[in-house]
């Protein structure tokens, strides 16, 4: 194993961080925090005493939860939409939720100055010029290289930020590994006209946009599904993983033991209803000729009659007759879980755990499963779920409920600290930051199971995530372009009255985080910045690169501390 | 003197630990108070391993059933490809003869029709089963490793790592385990970014930070910032393999020879988790399958060959390495050279004290013995083998800790140890399970 570039334990080891670890050995709380002593009351195990939870005002949680953290200038447009939170709040979503009224020039401008060739190229031309023409590998997914810059690009500079993060939901609810053979060539149109073009819109719509689109069908095999060979992969996880959701399966036992409605819909599934969808979903492939040479065909979704299954089927107690017409078996069964009640509040809880936290009440779910099941038929369905739930009372009264991932962290630090930032295949740059992206686990499209990325934040606060997420913030705040500037430059951004360590420290938790620190966190801060001298005394940043270099460190600081990730 | 707390992690002596950086540990620790010095390695093969194309039958009446049910996929018993002879009844797929001669030296036992026994097809609810130990419920806070950790009487006094989970996400087998190390690769496990004149200034920072309060945040920030130390201190930039061990190229190889590294470093580990994906083969199977038996099998005899040695240096007698995955597969393969979800699968554990041989009821593949007529049955609880480990090897009799509701243990025989009465005692609503990060409590998560 190639390893390299890793500091040593230092000469002086009683000033290091590392010895200070070592004297918490002797500190009886740090034993307690840690588990040391075994089977203890929860009481026993508390290190400091938990510090009360301070909720901060509305359009920090706004542009926190539902947006990758505000850029310099976001909160005080939140703050001029009304007369008070109530009026903001409404006014900043309703706006949101119409992307495309928001003039978002100078994102698309970055986009256009960052040389991609895949974007704008319909599936039938990406099939062509990157499975057909059998380029070399970094040509064959380009489409998702390119998708997964702009999908960075745009986190840290779209000023659409709900329906980024809906984006994003998205793509984990509809989860394919997009690094593969026939997914990655296909991405742009995935990302594009399956997810992008749904993301706010109707549920039923997007999940057939899935069920037909060429990655999901070979990423989980219903390209392959037929009479004579059914393949249950997909049918499964349609039901496990896009609508019902396990919490509505009841396992590989007889249907007879599932509840039903007064019509007799059953409330969950078995596996009799995974082996009847298949059936139902027989004959959804891919167009080719000969069927089995991908590369012959256009890529486009083919439903072969001859391969479908004709006998009548029982689907969560809905019996399908025989001899439907085309696709009709396989529009019923979308029909049918795209309406169910178990969808609705499978869904609208996950829309809760993302925007929200990890644990939404059960009033808060019912509520927008409510909305979710009311409004099955509306175009812009998603918009009024996600509505609901931003406009509750639960999303603005909750905080530190949630952590950031690794993504929303990078990115966030780039909206914080106005980073001019470039995601351009092939700059040196954008490639450390693609390497130190890898390594925090959360790489997009990077799941390769077909459940996404974990929406819990106990999944993000392992040790790998933490330190691999702190150590690429830290690189951002020390990545110079190529003029020598850093491309993250808090000197450049700070008044020029601002220069002591007290308002230097001031200043920066303020734009970073849009609210106050605990006194005792920002003299961490503080003294990061003042090194001893008097916080009070001007530092001659202007003249001293060295002080400028800690001036960097202090806004990591910051990017670095518990508050900065909550969200 | 040393003052030592069991299980704290980097609970250890200050002077000492700073001074033994990059030597063996043990040499202090360990002859104070020794303790149980067992490593046990979780590997989980996500995704459903095919354990009918890793062991089939090759005689019998079983044999005939597998070839009708196996048209195209079976492993055929003569010929370039044939299987590998394991016993008189089952054979070993060609790709893992590595395992062959595990097997033969008696270091590699097979339980065979091993899993949950709950009827349950999906991937990541079986997962959870298996993982947090409490088949039927998901909901469970904590891994049944985490609660090992918790409940040992048997562990030694100083743990410096107890608990590593390779990969980019901590396993759910050690959920809610604050001191486990979660790495992918030592080598960039690192804080060596940012402005190099305050890097340290920023560290001791960035601790008093996440010292200031307890909330899940702060908890894990600050064993965060004690792994980068152990790693820093402990861990060096290259790895030598020894006895000629081979290990498979890619992440898993690596992964194997990172827990290797860590055995001989004498940091205490414990327990690792470890996974290898790729085997939810419902297509093409005949593809996918051997390249993944071939890296399976190599790497475990690598790690074996790797950790071979004599007197105090031979780990294998140390090492427990139990490989499971989430159910196996339908018997019956579909018509794209696959096969989908289905119910009982093999274990196999290796180990200098492992016993050898088959072990567990082998079901039979005949039509009226298979689970619902679709998939080899489970007549054997995966807990019972984790439980035999949990017993013999580690001195943790805990059962009712680790597996709350499971009360019918025997031993099968897979490792040799010293039994010990099972402890039923405990589970849902002791104290174990209130650890304050329960599903549910969003109140116990306040900080900021």
């Amino acid at each position: 194993m190639a390893r390299s570039g890793r500091r040593r334990a230092t000469a002086d080891p009683g000033n290091s961080p590392i010895s200070r670890s070592i004297r918490r050995a002797f500190d009886d709380a740090a034993m307690r925090r840690s588990g040391g002593a075994g089977l203890e009351t929860p009481a026993s195990r508390q290190g400091p005493s938990r510090a009360p939870v301070v909720v901060p005002p509305v359009s920090v949680i706004a542009l926190s939860r539902a947006a990758y953290g505000p850029r310099p200038g976001d909160v005080a447009a939140f703050d001029a939409l009304g007369a008070d939170d109530d009026q903001r709040l409404q006014a900043w979503v309703d706006q949101q939720l119409a992307p495309g009224s928001i003039d978002d020039s100078a994102a698309e401008a970055r986009i256009a100055a960052s040389g991609y060739t895949t974007l704008g190229k319909s599936l039938a031309q990406l099939w062509a010029d990157h499975v057909v023409a059998d380029p070399e590998w970094s040509e064959r997914i380009r489409p998702a290289t390119e998708t997964t810059l702009a999908t960075f690009l745009r986190a840290a500079y779209s000023k659409r930020q709900l329906f980024e993060v809906m984006v994003d939901f998205w793509h984990n609810h509809f989860s394919i590994y997009g690094w593969e053979f026939y997914e990655a060539p296909t991405w742009v149109y995935y990302d594009r006209d399956v997810i992008r073009a749904n993301a706010l819109g109707n549920f039923r719509t997007m999940l057939e946009a899935v069920a037909k689109s060429t990655p999901m069908l070979v990423y989980l095999d219903n390209w392959l599904n037929s009479a004579d060979g059914p393949n249950e992969n997909y049918a499964r996880e349609l039901m496990e993983l896009h609508t019902l959701g396990d919490e509505n399966y009841y396992g590989a036992v007889p249907r007879n033991q599932v509840p039903t409605d007064a019509q007799g819909l059953q409330a969950g599934f078995v596996d009799e209803d995974v082996f009847a969808v298949t059936r139902c979903l027989t004959g959804w492939s891919i167009n080719a000729d000969p069927w089995w040479d991908l590369e012959s065909g256009n890529a486009a979704f083919l439903y072969r009659s001859d391969w479908h299954e004709n006998g009548a089927k029982n689907v969560l107690g809905v019996q399908l007759p025989a001899n439907q017409p085309a696709e009709k078996d396989g529009q019923d069964v979308l029909d049918i879980l795209a309406t169910h009640p178990g969808t609705a509040s499978f869904v609208a809880r996950k829309i809760c755990r993302r925007l929200i936290g990890d644990f939404p009440s059960a009033s808060i779910v019912a509520t927008a499963a409510q909305v979710f099941l009311d409004q099955s038929t509306a175009p812009d369905q998603i918009a009024q779920v996600v509505r609901t739930v931003l406009l509750s009372s639960e999303f603005r009264t909750t905080w530190a409920v949630k952590v950031k991932r690794p993504f929303d962290t990078a990115v966030s630090v780039l909206r914080a600290g106005d980073a001019d930032f470039p995601f351009i295949d092939d700059d040196p740059d954008t490639n450390t930051f693609d390497w130190l992206f890898y390594n925090t686990g959360h790489y997009p499209f990077g799941w390769h199971p077909p459940n996404g990325y974990p929406d819990f934040s106990e999944a993000w606060v392992s040790s790998g995530a933490r330190v691999l997420s702190w150590k690429l913030t830290n690189w951002l705040i020390d990545v110079e372009d190529p003029s020598g500037n850093y491309r993250l430059d808090a000197f450049a951004q700070t008044p020029v009255e601002v220069r002591s360590a007290n308002a230097l420290a001031d200043f920066w938790i303020d734009r970073v985080l849009a609210r106050a620190m605990s006194s005792a966190d920002r003299q961490q801060v503080v003294d990061l910045m003042a090194q001893g001298v008097n916080a009070d005394f001007d530092l001659p940043l202007d003249t001293d690169s060295e002080l400028r270099d800690r001036l960097q460190t202090m806004v990591g600081l910051i990017f670095l501390s518990p508050d900065f990730l909550w969200r | 003197m040393c003052e030592i707390s069991r299980r704290g992690f980097m609970v250890g002596c200050s002077a000492a630990i700073a001074g033994l950086a990059g030597s063996r540990f043990n040499t202090l620790a360990f002859a104070q108070s020794p303790g149980n010095q067992e490593v046990l390695l979780v590997l989980f093969l996500r995704g459903g391993m095919d354990g009918l194309t890793l062991m089939p039958p090759v005689a019998g009446p079983d044999r005939g059933y597998y070839e009708t049910a196996r048209a195209e996929l079976q492993v055929p018993v003569t010929g370039p490809n044939a299987a590998l002879q394991l016993s008189s009844q089952f054979g070993l797929h060609p790709a893992a003869a590595p395992l062959q001669e595990l097997y033969q030296d008696n270091k590699l036992s097979i339980v065979q029709a091993a899993g949950t026994g709950e009827a349950n097809r999906s991937h990541f609810e079986s997962m959870e089963f298996m993982e947090l130990g409490t088949p039927g419920v998901r909901t469970t806070p904590t891994g049944w490793l985490t609660r090992h950790l918790q409940s040992s009487a048997a562990l030694p006094e100083t743990m410096i790592m107890p608990s590593l989970a390779m990969g980019g996400l901590q396993q759910t087998s050690l959920r809610g385990d604050r001191q486990t190390v979660n790495l992918a690769d030592p080598g960039i496990f690192a804080l060596n970014t940012g402005p190099w004149r305050w890097r340290d200034a920023q560290r001791t920072s960035l601790r008093n930070l996440y010292e200031a309060d307890s909330s899940l945040l702060h908890i894990t920030g600050l064993q965060a910032l004690d792994a980068v130390d152990v790693i820093d201190l402990f861990v060096s930039d290259t790895y030598t393999p020894a006895n000629g061990a081979t290990y498979p190229s890619g992440e898993f190889g690596e992964h194997l020879q990172v827990i290797a590294q860590m055995i001989k470093l004498e940091l205490g580990l414990h327990v690792a988790t470890l996974d290898l994906g790729g085997w939810d083969t419902h297509a093409n199977q005949d593809y996918w399958l051997p390249s993944l038996l071939t890296e399976l099998s190599q790497g475990m005899h690598a790690l074996y060959t790797d950790l071979n040695g004599s007197g105090v240096s031979d780990f294998t007698q140390r090492l427990t390495v139990v490989v499971q995955s989430e159910f196996g597969r339908r018997f019956v393969e579909n018509a794209d050279d696959g096969t989908d979800h289905g119910h009982g699968n093999m274990m196999m554990v290796m180990s200098g004290n492992a016993s050898g041989g088959l072990h567990g009821n082998w079901p039979g593949l005949a039509a009226g013995q298979l689970f619902e007529g679709d998939d080899l049955a489970v007549t054997t609880d995966y807990r019972r083998v984790l439980s035999e480990i949990l017993i013999r090897r580690l001195g943790n009799n805990k059962l009712g800790v680790v597996f709350p509701g499971y009360t019918d243990y025997s031993p099968l025989g897979v490792v040799a140890g010293t039994d010990l009465p099972p402890d039923y005692k405990g589970g849902p609503g002791s104290t174990i399970f209130s650890d304050g990060f329960e599903s549910g409590d969003t109140t116990a998560w306040g900080g900021g």
